[in-house]
C-alpha cells in the first residue's frame, strides 16, 4: 500500500474505512478478496460453532420422544387454527428440527390448500428454533426470547391468517 | 447409539458444507463490491425500504442478506457488522425482531408454495405482518429504554 498522507492513521486497519486514494484496481481487488475470504472463514467458524452443539441437542431431543410429546401437548390448540390436531406433529417438528422436515410430516396429512396455507405461516414464522437461536444468540440477543416471540408470533400471524381467508369468501 | 451418532456426522458435514458454500462467497462478493456504486444503489434502494421499520443504513446490507438468503447468514454478517461497525443494540434488536419474522424469503416459501400453499399469504401477509411485528416490538423497547434510564 502506497502512504496517504491525508489518511492521518498509519497501519490502520484493513477493515477501517476505505482510503481516500484508493490503490490500484489489481490491488484493491486482491485486498479486498483476501479481507473477503478472512472474513468469510471467520463467520464461517462463528456460526460451526454455534450451529453444530445445536443441531446434536435437536437429534437427542427427536431421539428423547420429545417432538412426539410435545405435538400430543399442542393438540388442542390446532383448533384454533382452523386444523386438524395431527398437524401438530408437522409445527413441532418444524419447531424443533427445520421446514424441510416438517414439509415431509406435513405431507401424509391430507390437509387442505387453505389449511396448507395457515400451517405453512406458522411455521415459516418459527422453525429451526435451535440453530437459528443460536445464531440470534451470537449476535448478542436473547436466542430464548426470540423462540418465544417465534412460536407466539407465528401462531397468532395463522390465527389472523385463517380468520381473514374466513370472511373472504 | 451408533446410528445416532452417524446421523450426527454425516448431518453435521451436510450443515457446514451448506453453511461454508454460501457464507465464503458471500461474504467475499460483499467485500468486493461493497464500495460499487451499483451495490451501494441496491442497499440505499432497500434502505429507503426498511427505515420505515427503524433500520439505518448501516443495518440495511445484513438485513437483506438475511432477507434473501437466510436468518443464519444474515446473522453471520451481523455478527460481523456488529463488530466492525459498532452497531447499537437497538439496531441488532430490531434486525433480529424482522429477520426472525421473515428471513430466507425465496427457498423457505417456494417449499411450502410447491406443497400447495397461497403465494399472497406465504410471502405478502408475511412480509407485512413482520413489519408490523418490528414496529410494535421496536416501540415497546424504545419504551423499555426509556423507563429504565431514568
Amino acid at each position: 500500500m502506497g502512504s496517504f498522507p491525508d489518511n492521518g492513521v498509519p497501519g490502520s486497519p484493513v477493515d477501517g474505512p476505505a482510503p481516500a486514494a484508493p490503490p490500484g484496481l489489481g490491488a484493491r481487488f486482491k485486498r479486498d478478496l483476501g479481507i473477503g475470504l478472512k472474513s468469510g472463514l471467520q463467520t464461517f467458524w462463528v456460526l460451526a460453532r454455534v450451529m453444530i452443539p445445536a443441531y446434536g441437542a435437536t437429534l437427542i431431543l427427536e431421539r428423547l420422544g420429545v417432538i412426539e410429546w410435545l405435538a400430543r401437548a399442542a393438540r388442542p390448540l390446532m383448533a384454533l387454527l382452523g386444523l386438524p390436531g395431527d398437524a401438530a406433529v408437522p409445527l413441532i417438528v418444524g419447531y424443533v428440527l427445520n421446514i424441510y422436515a416438517a414439509v415431509g410430516s406435513m405431507q401424509a396429512l391430507g390437509l387442505s390448500s387453505r389449511q396448507i396455507t395457515v400451517l405453512a405461516i406458522a411455521i415459516l414464522i418459527g422453525h429451526n428454533l435451535l440453530v437459528e437461536g443460536a445464531v440470534l444468540h451470537k449476535a448478542g440477543m436473547n436466542g430464548f426470547s426470540f423462540g418465544a416471540l417465534r412460536i407466539v408470533a407465528g401462531l397468532v400471524a395463522a390465527a389472523v391468517a385463517n380468520l381473514l381467508m374466513g370472511l373472504v369468501r | 447409539m451408533a446410528e445416532l451418532l452417524r446421523t450426527f456426522v454425516t448431518g453435521s458435514f451436510d450443515l457446514l458444507l451448506r453453511v461454508f458454500l454460501i457464507v465464503v462467497p458471500i461474504m467475499v462478493v460483499l467485500e468486493l463490491f461493497e464500495g460499487t456504486r451499483p451495490f451501494r444503489a441496491v442497499v440505499r434502494a432497500w434502505a429507503r425500504v426498511v427505515r420505515h421499520v427503524g433500520l439505518d443504513e448501516r443495518s440495511a446490507a445484513p438485513t437483506l442478506i438475511g432477507f434473501l438468503f437466510g436468518l443464519a447468514y444474515g446473522g453471520g454478517i451481523i455478527v460481523r457488522d456488529v463488530r466492525r461497525h459498532d452497531l447499537g443494540r437497538r439496531q441488532v434488536f430490531i434486525m433480529s425482531t424482522f429477520l426472525s419474522m421473515v428471513h430466507a424469503i425465496a427457498e423457505d416459501s417456494l417449499v411450502f408454495i410447491a406443497l400447495g400453499a397461497s403465494i399472497f399469504w406465504v410471502v405478502v401477509y408475511r412480509i407485512v405482518w413482520a413489519a408490523l411485528v418490528t414496529l410494535a416490538l421496536g416501540a415497546v423497547a424504545a419504551m423499555v429504554v426509556r423507563r429504565f434510564r431514568r
